[in-house]
């Protein structure tokens, strides 16, 4: 598009290229895109476009909402995806080797394309039992998934396995649940998919931080800026029933299981945001509702 | 593709895993003939086959067959070196237990 660039050169595209994609500018590239790699969405925003790591059950477990419609994991769309595992089958073809990729949580055929250009690129370079990483796109092709890789890179340090797997669960529980702490968008997501859950796997202060991720995105932005001690002060102080009076420093720290020193601490942020007021001393607090 | 998965789990996991194939990461304690001591959050008792190159004091991925007698037949195994965070191996094992709908198959 950007070689037809300047002057009338919008024009000059799209009376060549208007009639044939059907659309006008992007139509070109969009179409012959999405033509090549059968994804039926013509307007497929490819900004959203982003790099995932997943584990092969993730992959292997997404169902697209109709034929032809892009696939999602945890509500969000992938495209790109870094994954890694174990070899364990390689079957070289003319135009690609075909890799069987194991890494504990399901199995997955990556196809990795070979480049006629480069000499040997046709030849495995993985064997059974190695460690590997691949980047690539999970395409799925009547009816069957793999992933298209646009690199694979063995492993030498182990490490980078179990770094792997906990990466991906990371930014599967911040999709599932919001950002741990995130200003806002902690209170949006949880909102629109999160439901009741609580943000964080153990309980304790989790019901009263799962509370403050809805609270703070929708009823009070000051809340999104502060730490972590004061949203549990806050919130805890939001679900007691205590009127006007508010709660005694000690009922604080014994309902939220925070040391005095950090309620103490909280209060005094939530003072300076006018979140809450003291009332009848200065070691009681009452929200601020107006 | 496949609807299976091979848990990655610790010593504390084996009795609900008898009889599946699983995942072990940890170190090898001892060597005794074709019987290996290997250490994952407690000792692992491992049957080794022929193809088993294990070092004593390194790291190992073991993937084999778990006995009633909760010792583990292996089925294929991986020097994985000295550079081995076990606890990050132990980690894993726990948090992938946590988030089944991420990494196993009931």
């Amino acid at each position: 598009m950007t070689s037809y660039g300047g002057g009338g050169g919008g024009g000059y595209s799209r009376n060549n290229y208007g009639a044939q994609g059907g659309d006008d500018a992007g139509g070109f590239m969009g179409g012959s895109q999405t033509g090549s790699q059968g994804g039926g969405a013509a307007s497929k925003n490819y900004s959203d476009d982003s790099l995932r790591p997943v584990t092969l059950k993730q992959l292997v477990d997404c169902k697209e909402a109709y034929p032809g419609s892009e696939l999602k994991i945890d509500d969000t769309p992938v495209t790109q995806v870094t994954v890694v595992g174990q070899v364990r089958a390689v079957n070289p073809q003319t135009t690609n080797i075909t890799y069987k990729l194991d890494d504990g949580t399901a199995v997955m055929d990556v196809k990795k394309w070979v480049d006629a250009e480069k000499a040997d690129d046709g030849d495995p370079k993985f064997g059974p039992d190695a460690y590997v990483r691949v980047w690539g796109r999970l395409t799925s092709f009547n009816g069957k998934k793999h992933i298209g890789a646009h690199n694979i890179r063995a492993i030498e340090d182990f490490n980078e396995v179990n770094y792997h797997m906990l990466e991906a669960t990371y930014v599967h529980l911040c999709l599932l649940k919001g950002m741990p702490n995130g200003p806002g968008s902690g209170g949006g997501d949880q909102g629109g998919s999160g439901g009741g859950d609580s943000m964080f796997v153990d309980g304790g202060n989790g019901s009263n931080e799962a509370a403050g991720g809805g609270f703070g995105g929708g009823h009070n932005a000051r809340l999104a800026t502060v730490s972590r001690n004061a949203r549990t002060m806050f919130n805890f102080l939001h679900n007691s029933p205590g009127g006007n009076e508010g709660l005694h420093l000690n009922l604080v720290a014994q309902g939220t299981g925070l040391s005095v020193r950090d309620v103490i601490g909280a209060a005094d942020e939530l003072l300076g945001n006018g979140l809450v007021y003291t009332t009848v001393d200065d070691e009681t607090w009452a929200i601020l509702d107006y | 593709m496949e609807a299976s998965s091979t848990a990655r789990i610790t010593c504390s996991y084996l009795d609900s895993y008898v009889g599946k194939n699983v995942i072990v990461v940890g170190k090898v304690v001892q060597i005794r003939g074709d019987e290996a001591v290997i250490d994952a959050d407690g000792n692992i008792t491992a049957h080794l086959n022929r193809e088993c190159h294990l070092a004593a004091g390194n790291g190992v991925q073991i993937i084999g067959k778990v006995n009633p007698d909760l010792s583990v037949k292996v089925l294929s195994s991986l020097d994985l070196g000295t550079n081995v965070d076990l606890s990050l191996a132990n980690l894993v094992a726990e948090v992938s237990h946590q988030n089944k709908d991420m990494f196993i198959y009931d």
